[in-house]
């Protein structure tokens, strides 16, 4: 369903990423580990434009979200067929982001509105619901995760794991096909990291693509279907999180896996 | 010699607030020094606010680019030459027209040039927004305007109101410099003109007096901020 083709991408002289595929199937849970400054966020952001890949495509659903790379085709040597291309394939990039839901490590909740004001604003601007589905759905989110009574409230006032699951609420308010996490736990104290862990469990228990950045082991062991270990900039190894965690075989892996197990 | 200044001291006092003719001159000066602020005010902010979101939007269009670029020279030069150079030009060189209203001309200087101020404060304000606020509209679909418009500025509106009243309170005080084009009658030309030969025959009350009036003006004026401040980040508490 997310499809990422040979995607390289650089800030300034630092090649971060150089050359990532990745296909993510529908409902899989895809955990991403690798090394600090590895390149996993800045993939997590291509998924969904933040970053712009300089090659390489990245797919959603059979529809082309980055500009063609035509390295990747026959016949698209002219720009007149690229433009062509595009134009059969081609999604706007707002509505490819709609479509998937983004956590970050830092909330990002909106401080100028209050809970309710942040899982509503997208959905009813962008015309996906209408202003009253959209506060019923969002009440019924957060009452699903236990804060319903902190809807009118600003986001200054709540607890950093109150926070990132409303900023989980406030993805799924979209009614996302896929939702990326970058870290969702990482800022959070420790007495938070279950609450927000046991959210993202019950979300992929009920079938939802999930791709997730973290550091938290045992979780990834769990709930993942694939664990995807990248560094220095390109995926090194992936496989089931049996086989990944117990007979990894890239060096580098086995050496992360020493250090953080 | 101080006991007999002291006397003329309250003499004088006493004939300008007794005084029909010299109280409206007064007021007609203070009439003519908040016209030419708050006009200027408002032609600060609204061009400001132009050149703070053409500087901000990022784009590769050509248009943004040239227009991005005359922004720039705009508030380059406009912060580096002196105000009154920049009146005498407004009106001896562009609006040296017989006849044509001085107040226009008036604005329009302090207007232009408050615009270039105003405009690099409402940009600090606009980058002082955390960018996670603009990626997590983003992620969710809003363009960019979107996102800019129901998320960053109000944020950003909050940071950059004590940075304009500020502006706004410098510029009121600018504005004494006006006379030096001939025409307009404000706060500043009135003390002169009363402490001239033919009104009170010394400075000093005049000046005290309308020294008095600019000091009431801001004094206000601070309050009125200080009040829209804390009105603003009441609600993002509650
Ligand atoms: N916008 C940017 N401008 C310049 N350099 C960047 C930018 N974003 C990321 N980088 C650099 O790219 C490299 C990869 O960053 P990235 O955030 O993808 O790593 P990461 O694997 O997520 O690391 P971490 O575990 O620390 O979050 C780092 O060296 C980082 O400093
Ligand atoms: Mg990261």
């Amino acid at each position: 369903m997310i499809s990422v083709k040979n995607v390289y991408k650089s800030f300034g002289s630092l090649q971060v990423l150089r050359g990532v595929s990745l296909d993510i199937k529908q409902g899989e849970k895809v955990v991403i580990i690798g090394p600090s400054g590895s390149g996993k966020s800045t993939l997590l952001r291509c998924m969904n434009l933040l970053e712009t890949p300089e090659k390489g495509e990245v797919w959603l659903d059979e529809r082309l979200l980055t500009a063609v790379d035509p390295s990747l085709h026959e016949g698209l040597e002219t720009k007149k067929a690229r433009k062509a291309f595009e134009k059969e394939y081609g999604i706007d990039v707002n509505a490819g982001r709609a479509k998937m839901g983004m956590v970050f490590q830092h909330f990002n909740l909106f401080n100028n509105l209050t809970v309710m004001g942040n899982m509503v604003l997208a959905p009813v601007e962008l015309k996906l619901k209408s202003k009253e589905q959209a506060i019923k759905d969002a009440e019924a989110l957060l009452s699903r995760i236990g804060l319903l009574e902190k809807k009118d409230v600003y986001p200054s006032t709540l607890s950093g794991g109150q926070k990132q699951r409303i900023a989980i609420a406030r993805a799924l308010n979209m009614n996302p096909k896929a939702l990326l996490f970058d870290e969702p736990t990482s800022a959070l104290d420790p007495e938070m990291v279950g609450e927000v862990l046991d959210l993202m469990k019950d979300l992929a228990n009920e079938g939802i693509t999930m791709v997730i950045v973290t550091h938290e082991m045992g979780f990834a062991r769990e709930i993942a279907n694939r664990v995807v270990f990248i560094d220095e900039g390109v995926i090194k190894e992936e496989n089931n999180p049996q086989e990944f965690f117990s007979n990894p075989q890239d060096p580098r892996l086995r050496e992360f896996l020493k250090k953080v197990l | 010699m101080l006991g007999n200044l002291n006397a003329t001291f309250w003499q004088n006092l006493a004939k300008i607030f007794t005084s029909e003719e010299y109280m409206n001159m007064l007021f007609e000066g203070l009439g003519c020094t908040l016209l030419i602020s708050f006009g200027a005010a408002l032609v600060g902010v609204v061009l400001g606010t132009l050149v703070a979101i053409v500087k901000i939007v990022p784009s590769k269009n050509p248009v943004m680019k040239v227009l991005n670029f005359i922004c720039n020279v705009y508030t380059t030069v406009f912060r580096g030459t002196p105000m009154a150079l920049q009146l005498f030009i407004m009106a001896f060189v562009i609006f040296a027209i017989r006849g044509f209203p001085m107040e226009i001309v008036a604005i329009l200087a302090f207007g232009i040039n408050s615009g270039a101020y105003v405009s690099e404060s409402i940009r600090a304000g606009i980058l002082s927004v955390d960018i996670g606020q603009t990626e997590a509209g983003r992620a969710l679909g809003l363009p960019y305007s979107k996102t800019i418009g129901k998320i960053v500025i109000p944020q950003a509106i909050k940071n950059v109101i004590p940075a304009i009243g500020n502006e706004f309170i410098a510029l009121i005080k600018e504005t004494s410099i006006v006379s030096m084009v001939g025409g307009l009658y404000d706060l500043t030309l009135v003390a002169k003109i009363l402490g001239g030969g033919d009104k009170l025959a010394s400075f000093l009350v005049p000046m005290v007096v309308v020294a008095l009036f600019y000091l009431a003006i801001v004094y206000s004026l601070t309050f009125v901020i200080k009040l829209v401040e804390r009105r603003l980040r009441a609600s993002d508490k509650r």
